[in-house]
């Protein structure tokens, strides 16, 4: 079974989600924010198959940055190179998606877009 | 016998001639104006000794010629008209007596090789001619004519030459006079340009609007001068025309709606003044060369262009035009140059505030820009993130429902996420409402308001410490909403881990201010942060959070007419300053004999100024008292918990004579109130305002 890595700060937005995909019939780990998702990700990465980050979380320490998401994805493709990652983001912006893949993600997700989320999962799982 | 009887009678000639002279010079002594003074000589010299002709002539300038300055009868004023003037050293006697500094005299005018033949003065016979000399000075001659052969002795010329003496020396004094009288002209006319020149200095430094200085530049220049025309040019940004600004009277106004400007590079003294940098001078405009013949200004004969010149960049050029030739003095033409210096200082002030102002709106519309992107990329942020899950969470029960797969347990558990995230996205409501509700300003007591922000905050009250001047115990605002902006920074100070809570109240620099400082020992905020903090729905503390509360008190604070400000630093907490305007402290005095009054309230200091207020009558217990024809009761009450008090209202049907009072009026717990009292107010603090409720 697919193991996905969601980590988000709203807690909301990760419990809601965490369900869509537990329904599609997804293995999910979740974190709350960079430091949490980081240590979950730590203890279960042979496991993990994909991960799925917020954009704009509070840092690692919890000091507010902006697009700490990206920090977090820099970090995990660091100890699993190839990993297959998704920035999930409120705003629909060029700049950032463009950093994001530049960085290693295979997708930029947007809020909001949601329908289209675990075909988009499906979709870079089985591009491998 | 016959040369004694001649003797005498050139004795008595002689005598005669003297007691003449002497009148002569007694009647001309006193005369200052130097006009009159040769005028009535000629006429004196003729009348008294009975000759011809008399006239008097001045060496000019030069010194090369004797022109005649007075002449006797008619010849006399042809002559003066004709500008009669003899070349010294010339063929004439004049001209011969002035070289020589001796008199002369020819007998017989005919015979005389000096003699200048006069077409005026065709009877004279015989001349004399004396010098004019006072002291070393050679002023001019004095000749004397007689339509008589030989009509003059040796004797006439040492009376007459005496008389002259006297009259050199009478002319010395009219000359010195008048340049007395002259100096003295200058010198006024000259302290006139200087006071003038000062005034427009002073001016322009506290006239920043061009289209006001300018004016006023060119009217003072033609009343102080008393000439034609004045103008003002300006470089525009081109720097290829001289744009007219400023132009006196009508022929000012003319060329102002003509829009009229020279060209920089073009033919006039004004384009010739602004390229070279330098004092343009046309004494008579007729023969200058580049003159502008400018139809509106007709009469003028005279012009100077100045340049207005500051740090070497000319900046325009001032025009002064006068209707009579050679009109500008040395004196004119400094203290205009001062002017124009001045003007030239106060036009790149203002230049330099244009420039600021600009500068200061394209800072402004950056900001707002910026503020804007801010504010819309956090409202997508928080906009998204809170309906998300509501979204997510039916396309997940429309699944479940179609594939008839619901769990029960998932399904309370969905209907929670939906719940939670509708409810933050409508707690927004609220706050973008308050900020909407009309405030009605008036003198409130800051502890009583920020007891109640902090209390509706669920912050014990005996969590702040509180340190007010007396003298700023009030301030004009309006309570709600100055305890909904307490409340929010409050409740910031608390989330962001504060232990104190210092509020310090005390008096602004400026006098009516009363500033409010709000000190935690809290986290603190990065720069980063603190440049985000105004910005509605900017938040760091996640998903229950609106990010509306710091702009809700900045709307609140500024509609209030006052002024918030933040200092904080990771580490060491964070300050709020807030500037409202100071109120003074209400004398409380109410009439006697109101009746008993209970007021169910903690020992605050509100319920202090309002015991104090009302005296004997009021009676204070934290249970409801039958006896009371008005019971009070503070909504913020910690001493007793506000619901079970109401209950017992209830029980003992005391609502009917119940008042809720509040510092902090909110609508959905006002419904809730107005069922158990007679009515919910907030909270009084003038006299007024107390009489009011109390009637």
């Amino acid at each position: 079974m697919t193991t996905i890595l969601l980590v988000d700060d709203e807690r909301l937005v990760l419990r809601s989600l965490e369900k869509t995909l537990l329904r599609a019939g997804f293995d999910v780990l979740t974190g709350s924010d960079c430091t949490s998702g980081l240590d979950t990700f730590a203890q279960n990465s042979d496991k993990i198959d994909l991960a799925i980050f917020d954009l704009n979380m509070p840092g690692f320490d919890n000091v507010p940055m902006d697009a700490a998401g990206l920090e977090l994805l820099k970090k995990v493709l660091e100890q699993k190179p190839g990993l297959l990652c998704i920035v999930l983001t409120a705003y629909d912006e060029l700049g950032k998606a463009r950093e994001a893949v530049s960085l290693g993600a295979k997708a930029y997700f947007v809020k909001g877009r949601e329908q289209g989320l675990v075909e988009l999962i499906q979709k870079i799982i089985s591009q491998g | 016998m016959e040369n004694k009887i001649e003797q005498t009678g050139n004795e008595q000639r002689l005598n005669t001639l003297l007691s003449a002279a002497a009148r002569v010079s007694r009647d001309i002594a006193s005369i200052l104006d130097l006009s009159v003074l040769l005028n009535r000589t000629v006429d004196a010299i003729c009348d008294e000794f009975g000759f011809y002709y008399a006239g008097i002539f001045l060496v000019d300038d030069s010194g090369e010629n004797a022109v005649l300055r007075s002449g006797r009868g008619d010849a006399g004023r042809a002559m003066l008209e004709e500008e009669h003037h003899l070349l010294i050293g010339g063929n004439s006697m004049v001209g011969n007596v002035i070289q020589k500094r001796a008199g002369h005299i020819a007998m017989d005018v005919d015979a005389e090789e000096l003699h200048f033949k006069n077409p005026h003065l065709p009877r004279t016979h015989s001349e004399m001619a004396l010098p004019l000399i006072a002291g070393d000075d050679l002023i001019g001659a004095l000749t004397v004519q007689s339509e008589q052969e030989a009509a003059f002795t040796e004797g006439d010329m040492s009376a007459l030459q005496t008389m002259a003496d006297q009259l050199a020396v009478a002319i010395q004094n009219a000359r010195l006079h008048q340049q007395n009288k002259e100096l003295l002209r200058q010198a006024e006319r000259r302290a006139k340009l200087l006071k003038a020149a000062n005034t427009v200095g002073k001016e322009v430094t506290s006239i920043l609007s061009l289209d006001d200085l300018l004016p006023k530049m060119v009217n003072t220049i033609v009343a102080t001068y008393n000439f034609y025309y004045a103008g003002a040019f300006l470089v525009d940004s081109s720097g290829e025309w001289a744009v007219l600004r400023a132009g006196y009277g009508a022929a000012g106004a003319a060329m102002l709606a003509e829009g009229h400007k020279l060209e920089v590079q073009g033919n006039s003294m004004i384009g010739d003044c602004i390229r070279s940098n330098q004092a343009r001078i046309a004494s008579k405009v007729d023969s200058e060369r580049i003159h502008f013949k400018n139809p509106h200004l007709p009469s003028t004969r005279a012009e100077m262009a100045l340049p207005l010149a500051f740090d070497g960049k000319v900046l325009g050029a001032v025009t002064v035009q006068s209707a009579d030739e050679r009109a500008f003095s040395q004196d004119d033409i400094t203290t205009l140059q001062t002017m124009a210096d001045h003007l030239a200082v106060a036009i790149q002030n203002a230049y330099s505030l244009e420039a600021l102002k600009q500068a200061h709106a394209e800072l402004i519309r950056t900001k707002v820009y910026e503020a804007l992107t801010v504010a819309t990329t956090e409202a997508i942020h928080w906009i998204g993130n809170k309906a998300l899950p509501i979204t997510v969470t039916i396309d997940r029960l429309e699944q479940e429902i179609a594939e008839d797969q619901l769990d029960l347990a998932s399904l309370r558990e969905d209907l929670d996420l939906i719940s939670e995230s509708a409810s933050l996205i409508v707690a927004v409501k609220e706050q973008l409402i308050g900020q909407a509700r009309e405030q009605k300003p008036s003198p409130v007591m800051i502890a009583d308001v920020l007891r109640a922000a902090a209390l509706d905050r669920g912050i014990q009250s005996s969590r702040i410490n509180l340190d007010i001047a007396s003298e700023t115990a009030y301030v004009i605002a309006d309570s709600t909403q100055l305890a909904r902006a307490l409340g929010n920074l409050l409740c910031n100070a608390v989330e962001a881990g504060a232990n104190n809570l210092d509020v310090r109240v005390f008096p602004g620099i400026n006098k009516g201010e009363t500033i409010i400082e709000i000190a935690d020992d809290g986290e603190g905020m990065s720069p980063e942060v603190l440049q985000k903090i105004w910005s509605p729905f900017y938040t760091t503390r996640g998903l229950s959070h609106s990010g509306l509360g710091m702009p809700a008190a900045l709307h609140v604070i500024t509609q209030l007419q006052g002024q918030i400000s933040i200092e904080s630093q990771i580490g060491n907490g964070t300050t709020v300053h807030i500037v409202l305007p100071s109120a003074e402290q209400p004398t409380l005095i109410l009439p006697a004999n109101l009746g008993l009054i209970q007021l169910i309230d903690d020992d605050d200091p509100w319920a202090t100024v309002f015991a104090q207020a009302v005296g004997d009558g009021l009676i204070r217990s934290q249970t409801p008292d039958p006896a009371a024809s008005l019971i009070l009761i503070d909504e913020h009450l910690e001493c007793v918990n506000l619901d079970d008090v109401l209950a017992q209202i209830t029980e003992a049907n005391l609502g009917p004579k119940t008042v809720l009072v509040t510092a902090a009026l909110h609508v959905d717990r006002l419904t809730r109130h107005l069922a158990l009292v007679r009515d919910v107010v907030t909270k009084p603090y003038t006299t007024e305002e107390i009489k009011k409720l109390l009637k």
